[in-house]
C-alpha cells in the first residue's frame, strides 16, 4: 500500500467513526461518544484538508480534470459547511448527515480516481471557483436541509400523534432548529446554486457557443433550481415553514443525488465521471 | 467500643403531614443540645428535615439503645410526647442504614420517584453537620458516597429525564417545538388553577412574558400582575393569537373558543410561525381539528395526563437499575468501613501485646541484678519486641484475610476483640457459675 493510499484510507476510517459513534451515542445516551464522533469528524476533516492540499501541490490545475477531485472536494465542502452551521446553529445533530455523507463522497472519489474530465483549460479557473464552488456549497446546505427534513418530520409525527418520544428522539433538538437549519440551507443555498447554474450557462456559452445543449446534466439542473426557486419564493415571502419546507427539501436532495449518482455515473454527459 | 451507623426517622410513608410537621427539626445543634460529645454514645450526627421527612443519621456505640435515645433526643428539642413518635419512625442499622440513606439521596424514596430536590436538602443538612463539627470520618465519607451515588444514579439511569406533573410536561413539550423558551411569548386564556401552574412553569423556564385574557378584564388584569405581564379584554383574543407562541387554556365555556377555521386566518396573519395549545379545560376550549393544521400542536389535559403516566412509569423501570447502583454502592462503602475498623484493632492488639512485653521484661530484668549489662538489657528489650510481634502476627494476618470477605470483617473484628479483651471490659465475678463443677473438685 503506498503512503497516499495509507492516507486516504485513514482519513476513511476517521470519516466512519464519526459516522457511526453519533448514532450510537444518541441511542445508548452517551456525551462521549457524540463528543468522540465530533472530534473524529474534526480530524478526518484535517486530514482531508491537508490531503487535497497534497494534491493541488501535486498536480495543480490538472487536478480540475479528475473527477476523483472533485468528489473529494464536495465532501471537504460538506464537512466545512458542517462545521459552520454548528458554530451558528450550535446543534451537533448535523454530525448525523455530516459525518456520513463526507464517508460516502471520500469513499467514491477513490473509486474514480482514474477518471478524466474534459475540462477545457483556459476557463477552468473560472469555472471552478464559480460553477464548482458555489454548486458545492449549495448541495452541502440541501444535504443539511434533507437531514433537518428527516429529523423535523419524524419528530414532528410523534408530537403530532402525541406518541411516546423514545430515547433517540428526546435527544433531538427542537423542530425550531430543524427549521432553522432549512431556513438557512434555503437562503443562502438558493442564490449560490443560482449562480452555479448561471456561471455553468455562460461557461457553455463561451465553450460551445450554445447556452444550453440539453445534456441530461442540465436538465435536471433546470428541475432543481425551479423547485428551489419555488421553496424560495414560498419561504421568503409567503412564510413557509415546517412541514412543506422540510418535505421539499427532501425532494430537492433526492433529485441532487439522481443527477450526481445517475448522471455523473450513469447516463453520457459532458459532466460524466465515465471514461 | 464498637462504632455502628444507626439511621432513625419518619417519612411521608410512616406518618402524616401533622407528625411531621410537629417533628420538624428545622435549626438544631446536635453538639449544643448534648446528643453528640466526645465521651458520649453518640459520636457522629446528621439530621435531615424536609416537609418529606426527618432523619438522624448517627454513629454511635453498639451498646446503647440508639433508637430509644435518639427519639427521646427528638421529642425533647420538639417539646413533645415522644410517645407520639412510636409507631411512626424506622430505625436502620449499618448496611441497612447505608442503604437508606444512598435510596433517599438517589430520589428512589421521594414522594415523587426521581426528582431532584432532596439531593439538594442532603447537601444543606450535611453542610451543617460540618459546620456544626458534628461529621467526622465516618458521616463524612458516607454523604460523599451518598452525593457520588445519586450521581451515578442520574447519569446512569433515566429516571429523572422526564416530567412527572401536567405542567411540567407542557413545557418539556413546549421545548421540543421550541428551541429557546425566552425568544417565546405565552398566553393563559382564563384564570384556572392548573393553567396558572403551568403559566408559572413556564415562566420559571424562562418564557418572554405572558398575556392573560379572560371574560372579565378585572380579574386577568389581577392575574397579569401576579405574573408582571399583560391582560387584554377577551374580545382581542385573535389579536393576542398573533403575538404568543404556546397558548393555555382553561375557561369555563362550554363550547370551543378557538376553531379550527379561525385558526387558519391567525396562522396566515402570523406567517406560519408554530403555535403551541395547551388545552386544559373540560369541556375542552380549543376544536381538536386545530392539531391537523400545519405548525400547530394541541395537548389536552387527557394527552397530558398520558405523557405523565408513560413518564411515571418509565421511571419505575429506571428505579429498578437504580436500585442495583445502591446495592453495589453500599457494598463498597461497608467495604472501606470494615477496612477503618480493622486498623485500630491491629494497632489495639500490637499495643496490648508490647505491653504484656515490657511487664514481663521489667520482671527478667530485676531477676538480673541491680546493675544489668546494658547490652544484656538491649538483647532482652529486642527479644520481648520481637517475640510479640512474632505471636500477633498470624491473629493479625487472619484478620486482614477475614476483612475482604464481604460481610463477615466486622463479627471476626468483634470476636478477636472480645477474645484479647481490647475493649477491656469487666469480667464479672460471677461469670463462670454456670459452669458445672468439675468431678473430684475441692
Amino acid at each position: 500500500m503506498t503512503a497516499s493510499r495509507l492516507f486516504e484510507l485513514i482519513i476513511v476510517l476517521l470519516y466512519l467513526s464519526g459516522s457511526v459513534s453519533y448514532p450510537l451515542g444518541l441511542v445508548l445516551r452517551r456525551a462521549f461518544l457524540k463528543r468522540l464522533a465530533a472530534w473524529t469528524s474534526a480530524a478526518a476533516f484535517g486530514l482531508h484538508t491537508v490531503d487535497l492540499a497534497l494534491r493541488s501541490l501535486e498536480l495543480g490545475a490538472a487536478n480540475l480534470q479528475h473527477g476523483q477531485f472533485y468528489m473529494s472536494l464536495m465532501a471537504w465542502f460538506f464537512v466545512l459547511i458542517f462545521f459552520v452551521l454548528w458554530w451558528r446553529l450550535k446543534h451537533d445533530f448535523l454530525s448525523m448527515i455530516t459525518a456520513p455523507l463526507a464517508l460516502i463522497l471520500f469513499s467514491s472519489s477513490l473509486a474514480v480516481r482514474t477518471q478524466v474530465l474534459a475540462v477545457p483549460e483556459q476557463f477552468s479557473v473560472l469555472w471552478f471557483s464559480l460553477h464548482v464552488g458555489t454548486i458545492f456549497v449549495s448541495l452541502a446546505l440541501i444535504a443539511m436541509a434533507f437531514g433537518a427534513g428527516v429529523a423535523y418530520l419524524h419528530l414532528e409525527r410523534l408530537i403530532k400523534t402525541k406518541a411516546k418520544l423514545p430515547g433517540f428522539s428526546k435527544e433531538l433538538p427542537s423542530l425550531e432548529t430543524f427549521d432553522k437549519a432549512n431556513h438557512w440551507a434555503v437562503s443562502i443555498g438558493f442564490p449560490l446554486y443560482t449562480i452555479s447554474l448561471l456561471a455553468g450557462f455562460l461557461w457553455a456559452s463561451f465553450t460551445w457557443k450554445k447556452v444550453i445543449s440539453w445534456d441530461p446534466k442540465e436538465l435536471i439542473s433546470i428541475v432543481i433550481w425551479v423547485l428551489f426557486a419555488l421553496l424560495f419564493h414560498q419561504r421568503m415571502a409567503l412564510g413557509w415553514r415546517g412541514r412543506k419546507p422540510a418535505k421539499t427539501a427532501i425532494i430537492l436532495f433526492i433529485l441532487c443525488l439522481v443527477s450526481l449518482v445517475g448522471v455523473n455515473f450513469l447516463l453520457p454527459s459532458h459532466h460524466s465521471f465515465r471514461q | 467500643m464498637n462504632q455502628e451507623i444507626y439511621l432513625v426517622g419518619l417519612n411521608h410513608k410512616t406518618a402524616g403531614v401533622d407528625i411531621r410537621e410537629r417533628f420538624a427539626l428545622n435549626d438544631c445543634d446536635p453538639a449544643a443540645t448534648g446528643l453528640v460529645s466526645d465521651a458520649g454514645a453518640v459520636s457522629e450526627a446528621m439530621i435531615l428535615s424536609t416537609c418529606n421527612r426527618v432523619e438522624f443519621l448517627v454513629v454511635g456505640s453498639e451498646e446503647a439503645d440508639m433508637r430509644a435515645r435518639i427519639l427521646r433526643f427528638w421529642a425533647d428539642q420538639c417539646g413533645q410526647p415522644s410517645g407520639d413518635l412510636e409507631g411512626h419512625t424506622y430505625c436502620h442499622v449499618g448496611d441497612d442504614a447505608v442503604n437508606h440513606l444512598f435510596t433517599v439521596a438517589s430520589s428512589l424514596d421521594s414522594m415523587i420517584l426521581g426528582e431532584p430536590q432532596i439531593l439538594g436538602q442532603l447537601k444543606t443538612a450535611y453542610r451543617n453537620a460540618v459546620e456544626k463539627g458534628v461529621a467526622k470520618v465516618i458521616v463524612n465519607r458516607l454523604l460523599h458516597k451518598a452525593f457520588s451515588t445519586a450521581k451515578r444514579v442520574r447519569t446512569e439511569t433515566a429516571i429523572a429525564s422526564s416530567a412527572v406533573s401536567i405542567s411540567y410536561a407542557a413545557v418539556e413539550l413546549a421545548r421540543k417545538i421550541f428551541t429557546d423558551l425566552t425568544n417565546h411569548r405565552a398566553l393563559l386564556i382564563g384564570a384556572g388553577e392548573m393553567a396558572e401552574l403551568a403559566a408559572t412553569h413556564l415562566l420559571s423556564s424562562g418564557v418572554r412574558d405572558i398575556t392573560v385574557v379572560n371574560r372579565t378584564l378585572a380579574k386577568g388584569e389581577e392575574l397579569a400582575r401576579q405574573f408582571k405581564g399583560r391582560a387584554m379584554p377577551f374580545e382581542e383574543l385573535h389579536q393576542a393569537l398573533l403575538e404568543t407562541d404556546i397558548v393555555i387554556s382553561s375557561t369555563g365555556s362550554p363550547t370551543a373558543i378557538i376553531r379550527a377555521k379561525d385558526m387558519k386566518d391567525v396562522l396566515r396573519k402570523r406567517r406560519h410561525k408554530p403555535i403551541f395549545f395547551i388545552d386544559i379545560a373540560v369541556p375542552r376550549d380549543i376544536d381538536p381539528d386545530i392539531n391537523g393544521l400545519d405548525n400547530v400542536y394541541l395537548y389536552d389535559i387527557d394527552d397530558l395526563k398520558e405523557v405523565v403516566e408513560e413518564n411515571l412509569a418509565g421511571r419505575m423501570q429506571e428505579a429498578q437499575k437504580a436500585r442495583g447502583i445502591v446495592a453495589e454502592e453500599v457494598m463498597a462503602f461497608m467495604r472501606w468501613r470494615d477496612g477503618l475498623a480493622l486498623q485500630p484493632t491491629i494497632v489495639a492488639l500490637l499495643d496490648q501485646g508490647e505491653c504484656i512485653a515490657r511487664k514481663e521484661l521489667r520482671k527478667s530484668i530485676k531477676q538480673l541484678g541491680p546493675n544489668p549489662d546494658p547490652q544484656m538489657v538491649a538483647i532482652l528489650e529486642r527479644l520481648a519486641k520481637s517475640l510479640c510481634h512474632k505471636i500477633y502476627h498470624e491473629p493479625i494476618s487472619y484478620l486482614k484475610r477475614r476483612s475482604l470477605e464481604e460481610g463477615s470483617a466486622q463479627r471476626f473484628i468483634h470476636n478477636a476483640r472480645r477474645m484479647f479483651n481490647l475493649d477491656e471490659e469487666a469480667i464479672p465475678e460471677d461469670a463462670h457459675l454456670d459452669r458445672k463443677p468439675q468431678t473430684g473438685s475441692k
